[in-house]
């Protein structure tokens, strides 16, 4: 056998595994030393911590993946990498990892079977669930990328299965719709070059994407103005030139008195709104008695500093934007959250920044090739009716494919939704009510689980079929948009830690072969990713050397096409009006928080820059951050905590309508004081991750009752107020 | 103000004068300086801009992975402050690691020759040889020794990544950009001009330890706050 680098690693990672397996309390430190004369290889990849999937280059020693750098050619990473991409490569030797399909037993009992038993049952139940009730009740959940996406819902749509789910109705949803409804897409904003950008709920610093920080950093470092609107000083607002505490749930209205008093003050971009969009005269009109003064009593932001925005946006622009953000005040957070993003998005229009330098730009993203369609036939799209009620008149007409996995579980409840495919997605911790949603899971005939790890899904699914960590697989290539745009992939950098795991696109494979549709899937991962390539100059051999590349693409300064059905910016959306909504945006307040009683606090959460959502406080460098700097806590404004006698560090008793829970609390002046907030990244309700349990304290959606928009469906993931009490 | 301030105070100021009084009289150059003369251990700095940190502790892991270090201790670690009250409320942070001192006491101080300098003339630990004495920590004037059960825990700007003329592993992955390593001079140059600018919104805005001392620090903190709202003098 010819000797090369691959072979050298198998056989060492070959060793180290059967290692891992034979030492339960194997010491990474006790091995390290012993490995700090071995060589070293690298080899590149994409981080799996987070959705970002940041280009990385991994570092090998002795089989064992060691550390991990940014790969400079992949335009997210950018050469950079953050906590808990650091992190995450120790859930590659994490000892409670899924090793071997698993069959629950009981009541979150599980016994370990064969990969032939297990595919074989849930082929075979499968089956007989398509058969009885037909493909509307059946679905597949997932965080969207590449691998997940081309071979699930192949596999589904192969089934005549339609409702394919992602998370988003739990991220940003709401802000894709109102995007995607007025602009026709979400664009980048080209921060480091703009003059002005007002940031609403946007916290790059907590909810991390690695390009975008870099914008901030340059924008904070250059002349640029950003000011920060946010119940909470975030990790932005506290380096911005300006903090804006708002109260939470009403950025609405400060956006559309802003936008009303630049439409009033002619401070807008006339020659856009008459040539590049619809709908304007609607639009002025329906929102014309939205006044500063006004937005004041309802936000607590003084009526000046509205007017002021208003001034700066329309004198800077168009190198001024108000930010598309992403989870924050307007991604699936409160009932107006969908009509918040397209005030947000009119409002961008107002300042003419579409595809304007230092504005917000549709950057392109690079193409990738296709398998070709006469030797690999795909199957059709379904046309069955989705079971999550998008598309359907009366349900979610305007709700995009992302799907709606908390509906579902209603309807798994009711008994008329049958069974679910769930892969690398945490659903049942994810989404507010974690009784709704667990209820709902167990309610399945056949609920089936593609995991690393026993999630809190995971543990209450019927089958759970072990994947390989990404360390381990090697996946599709996948392009990413944007100032600097890239195709990249992961390769397996060590071999499998555990030998009866495997790939999600091996799982498919063998599972369509049962289910008779293994004709759509008559080629290998290698040859997919040949015909994805097959747009650029490179071998596939030479591409996993590489693992990721620039590709260079101009950007659209200056074009008006926009990606709306009038091809034009729509302040009016005849899409809404046909599904019964409002056809122009305008004020809507939120389902909570409007008049509350004296003891009362609106109830808020975002993301940490070190955890990943609940998914990496089992991660023993990431928790120790979180101990280190005593983070697991509600924070309270001072002056209240003082008021109610409350102390840095004290134990108190919160409680909504759904649920009490006791936390310990950080004292602030960096909170608005009718609001407490709440880091969403811990609360794990899984007893296999054992460390997290040193941090564990209140989740957020164990206080957050079960909602749904009317527009994207998304969770309203802060619609809930508490009262608290010391214990 | 505490008895650790002042010292730390008094030796910021006399830390300079040392090491001139010692280039003049002639006394023994350690086998670094000689180094230095020769153009070969040239002065290196690490830069930090605390005006653009977020805290995302991409920095600390990352060192403690690239330094196989268990994940209890941190070289890097953050000091921060809130300041005012709500909303007019203005949060100041710092990096909290090895200062790598010019003539740093701790190498003076430790009984075993653990510490000594290094490339980049940089104050290195030798794990092995430190038998967890404690006298690096009580006599470091920024409290920066972390005492394990087997060696002490502190920052040594990534020895080996510089031997293969590469940036230590927190410059590497700081997702904010705000770290920067080079030269002495140019992290010099660069941390002066970065405070000017904030200056003109941070009236106290400064380059610790640079605009209290004539020493030359192995890192350079911009603060755009007095040093001691940040437990700094």
């Amino acid at each position: 056998m010819k000797l090369t680098r691959r072979n050298l690693l198998k056989k060492s990672g070959q060793l180290a595994g059967a290692l891992a397996l034979s030492l339960k309390g194997f010491n990474f430190f006790d091995w390290s030393a012993e490995a700090q004369e071995a060589e070293i290889e690298k080899a590149p990849t994409l981080c799996n911590t987070c959705g970002t999937q940041c280009g990385a280059w991994a570092y090998v020693k002795n089989g064992r993946v060691w550390k991990v750098e940014g790969h400079e050619e992949d335009g997210r990473s950018q050469g950079k990498l953050c906590a808990r991409s650091h992190g995450g490569l120790r859930w590659v030797y994490d000892s409670d990892r899924i090793k071997e399909p698993l069959k629950r037993v009981g009541e979150e009992e599980f016994e370990p079977i064969s990969w032939d038993q297990a595919l074989d049952e849930i082929a075979e139940k499968l089956q007989d669930i398509l058969h009885e009730y037909g493909p509307r009740t059946v679905g597949f959940g997932h965080y969207p990328r590449s691998t997940g996406t081309f071979y699930g819902e192949r596999f589904m749509h192969a089934l005549g299965v339609s409702t394919v789910c992602t998370h988003n109705t739990s991220c940003n949803a709401a802000r894709n719709a109102g995007f995607i409804n007025s602009m026709g897409g979400v664009p980048d904003a080209d921060l480091a070059n703009s003059k002005y950008v007002l940031m609403i709920g946007r916290n790059h610093g907590g909810g991390i994407r690695t390009d975008q920080m870099k914008k901030v950093s340059k924008a904070l470092a250059g002349d640029t103005k950003i000011v920060c609107v946010d119940p909470r000083q975030n990790d932005i607002a506290k380096l911005a030139d300006e903090w804006l505490p708002i109260v939470p749930g009403t950025d609405l209205a400060l956006v559309l008195a802003i936008s009303n008093y630049i439409i009033e003050e002619g401070l807008y971009d006339e020659e856009f709104v008459e040539e590049h969009a619809i709908g304007f005269e609607d639009y002025a009109d329906n929102i014309s008695r939205i006044s500063p003064d006004w937005a004041e009593q309802i936000t607590d932001i003084p009526a000046d500093k509205i007017k002021e925005i208003a001034e700066e946006l329309g004198g800077n622009r168009p190198q001024a934007i108000v930010h598309p953000s992403w989870g924050g005040a307007f991604g699936a957070v409160y009932a107006n959250s969908d009509e918040t993003a397209r005030a947000v998005s009119c409002l961008n229009a107002l300042l003419g920044n579409i595809n304007q330098e230092g504005g917000l730009i549709f950057h392109p993203t690079p193409e990738l090739g296709e398998l070709d369609s006469d030797k690999h036939p795909a199957p059709e799209v379904p046309d069955t009716r989705r079971a999550d009620g998008v598309g359907v008149m009366g349900e979610f007409p305007l709700a995009g494919d992302h799907g709606l996995p908390h509906y579902l579980m209603e309807k798994a409840k009711e008994g008329t939704f049958k069974s679910m495919f769930i892969r690398h997605h945490n659903p049942v911790r994810n989404f507010p009510d974690y009784d709704h949603m667990a209820e709902g899971f167990k309610s399945l005939e056949l609920s089936v689980v593609f995991e690393i790890n026993m999630t809190e899904t995971a543990i209450l699914a019927d089958y759970i079929l072990p994947e390989c960590s990404f360390m381990e697989r090697e996946e599709m290539i996948s392009a990413v948009g944007g100032p600097k745009a890239s195709i990249g992939m992961r390769t397996e950098v060590i071999p499998k830690v555990y030998e009866e795991t495997k790939s999600f696109d091996e799982i498919i494979v063998e599972l369509a072969e049962r289910l008779d549709i293994g004709e759509y899937f008559n080629f290998t991962l290698d040859d997919l990713n040949e015909a994805l390539l097959e747009p650029y100059d490179i071998s596939l051999e030479e591409f996993k050397e590489k693992g990721s590349m620039l590709v260079d693409l101009e950007p659209p300064i200056g074009e008006t096409d926009l990606n709306t059905r009038s091809g034009d910016f729509e302040f009016y959306s005849e899409v809404y009006e046909h599904a019964g909504r409002s056809a122009v945006v305008g004020w809507q307040p939120p389902a909570v928080g409007m008049n509350i009683e004296e003891d009362e606090f609106r109830f808020i959460t975002g993301k940490e820059g070190f955890h990943s959502h609940t998914a990496t406080a089992n991660i023993p460098s990431l928790a120790q951050i979180t101990k280190d700097y005593d983070t697991n806590r509600l924070w309270i404004n001072s002056s209240v905590a003082e008021e109610m006698g409350i102390e840095d560090g004290d134990k108190v008793k919160v409680e909504s309508s759904l649920a009490a829970r006791e936390v310990r609390v950080k004292v602030t002046e960096r909170i608005h004081p009718g609001t407490v907030f709440m880091p969403s990244g811990y609360g794990n309700r899984t007893p296999y991750y054992e460390k997290s349990q040193e941090i564990d304290t209140l989740n957020p959606n164990d206080l957050v009752p079960y909602r749904t928009s009317n527009i994207s469906g998304h969770a309203m993931r802060q619609e809930a107020l508490v009262t608290l009490e010391k214990v | 103000m505490s008895e650790g301030k002042k010292n730390r105070r008094d030796f910021i100021k006399g830390s300079a004068a040392a090491g001139l009084t010692a280039l003049i009289s002639g006394t023994a150059l350690s086998k670094s300086e000689v180094l230095a003369a020769d153009g070969d251990n040239a002065k290196k700095a690490l830069l930090m801009d605390n005006s653009l940190c977020i805290e995302c502790q991409a920095c600390r892991v990352a060192c403690q992975n690239e330094n196989e270090i268990d994940v209890e201790y941190s070289f890097i670690k953050f000091i921060s402050n809130e300041v005012g009250e709500y909303p007019e409320v203005e949060y100041q942070l710092r990096r909290k690691s090895c200062m790598h001192c010019p003539d740093a006491p701790c190498i003076a101080a430790c009984p075993v020759d653990a510490l000594s300098e290094g490339k980049g003339q940089f104050t290195v630990i030798d794990a092995e040889e430190c038998i967890v004495c404690g006298r690096c920590q009580e006599i470091c004037p920024f409290e920066v020794p972390e005492m394990g059960e087997e060696r002490m825990y502190k920052c040594d700007a990534c020895q080996h990544l510089l031997a293969e003329d590469k940036e230590p592993a927190c410059v590497n992955t700081c997702i904010a950009y705000a770290l920067d390593f080079g030269d002495y001079e140019d992290m010099l140059e660069k941390g002066q001009e970065r405070v000017d600018e904030l200056k003109e919104n941070h009236p106290e805005a400064n380059l610790y330890t640079a605009d209290y001392s004539e020493g030359e620090y192995g890192l350079l903190l911009i603060l755009k706050t007095a040093p001691e709202n940040l437990d700094l003098v």
